[in-house]
């Protein structure tokens, strides 16, 4: 259990303690208006300056001697704060947590506070200029989207049930693309998203720069070598570079550090080889998220 | 890789009222592979309607991940984009 699950899971994973997508948390915070605020101008966010620094050329940054470490912690210390948000032009308490398919589903199912909608990917439209709906917003977050016309997809449907949610969520999952859950602002959950590298800004930072603005999921990857025959197909499907084929023993190799545990290379294996196993039962990865 | 890239877009050429709009090409940005730029609105548009931000610009954001691939330079229709190194 990570530092989020031991402080607000009450004895589970974080994300599945329904307390955090409650309508009282977005009362008590006043988060309509934070969010209305932060959402409208949201692409800007990267180019703004926090603390007489933004996000241009943030990799020269961080190789500076001592400035490359402040901006760091200046960086991490924003996305971890757990004080009541209070500027909506910073990512103050923006953390989020990889989620296989099967943690996504009971979030979903269980968790996730109506209205349930669909928008389109601010991180790819922001990165690529393409509007894809693949983001998936529960609670007070899905009526502000509902004010902004940029967000709200064309062709897809808008406002889903729980159950088309749940099918919409498992098709970009096969599909390849990683579930994540954030919270927006902490304490507040409201976010499902069907992220990819390199254009997501959430996974970015930690995959690029080393920044812990997502943490990995509650598993890691493992596989049957009795099952697995080295086609090397789940290799194509690791966005983290996790997984490798070695093809003298015809059989795949796993870098447990690497390893997110979006469990998205499952999908591809046609042996059925490939399997998510908790990350307590990898002995000295307990604590690496 | 060595030495710092330097990407610059011409403001003159490409974003708000002049050559073409940012959101409608957005050429660049499906050009580059690392995703290197970032579009967004300027953040005067704040000011003049919050609500409905009609001044878009592209900002070359991640510019350390750069490849130096020049396909953003060859792929620009107003030849807005230029890299040096």
């Amino acid at each position: 259990m990570c530092d989020l699950c031991m402080k607000h899971g009450a004895g589970g994973k974080w994300y599945l303690n329904a307390e955090h997508y409650s309508q009282a948390i977005a009362e008590k915070y006043n988060l309509r208006d934070f969010l209305m605020e932060q959402y409208k101008n949201f692409e800007q966010i990267s180019v703004r300056k926090v603390h007489g620094f933004n996000a241009v050329g943030m990799g020269y940054k961080l190789k500076m001697p001592i400035i490359g470490r402040i901006v760091k912690y200046a960086a991490e210390k924003m996305l971890h704060s757990t004080r009541p948000p209070k500027n909506p032009f910073r990512a103050e308490g923006h953390i989020g947590q990889i989620v296989p398919l099967e943690d996504a589903v009971a979030i979903l199912r269980t968790c996730a506070a109506e209205p349930i909608i669909e928008k389109n990917c601010m991180c790819r439209y922001m990165s690529r200029g393409v509007k894809e709906a693949c983001c998936i917003n529960f609670g007070v977050m899905s009526e502000i989207v509902d004010k902004l016309p940029r967000f709200i997809p064309e062709k897809d449907k808008f406002f889903l049930t729980r159950q088309q949610a749940i099918d919409r969520f498992t098709e970009h999952n096969r599909k390849g693309y990683i579930g994540s859950i954030w919270f927006g602002p902490f304490p507040y959950i409201n976010n499902l998203c069907s992220c990819a590298s390199p254009e997501c800004a959430g996974i970015r930072p930690r995959v690029d720069y080393g920044i812990t603005s997502i943490y990995k999921a509650e598993y890691i990857v493992d596989f049957d070598p009795d099952k697995c025959t080295g086609c090397g197909v789940c290799v194509a499907r690791c966005q983290f570079k996790a997984i490798g084929c070695d093809h003298a023993l015809k059989r795949i190799t796993v870098d447990y550090e690497a390893c997110f545990g979006c469990g998205v290379c499952r999908h591809a294996c046609k042996q059925k080889a490939l399997f998510l196993k908790p990350r307590d039962e990898f002995p000295g990865y307990e604590e690496r998220y | 890789m060595k030495g710092k890239t330097k990407i610059t877009i011409d403001y003159a050429r490409c974003g708000d009222g002049v050559g073409v709009d940012p959101r409608a090409c957005a050429a660049c940005l499906r050009a580059c592979d690392p995703a290197v730029f970032l579009l967004h609105e300027t953040i005067g548009a704040i000011e003049d309607n919050p609500y409905d931000p009609q001044k878009w610009r592209v900002t070359p954001l991640w510019i350390d991940l750069c490849t130096r691939c020049m396909k953003c330079v060859d792929v620009c229709p107003e030849k807005a984009v230029s890299v040096a190194w």
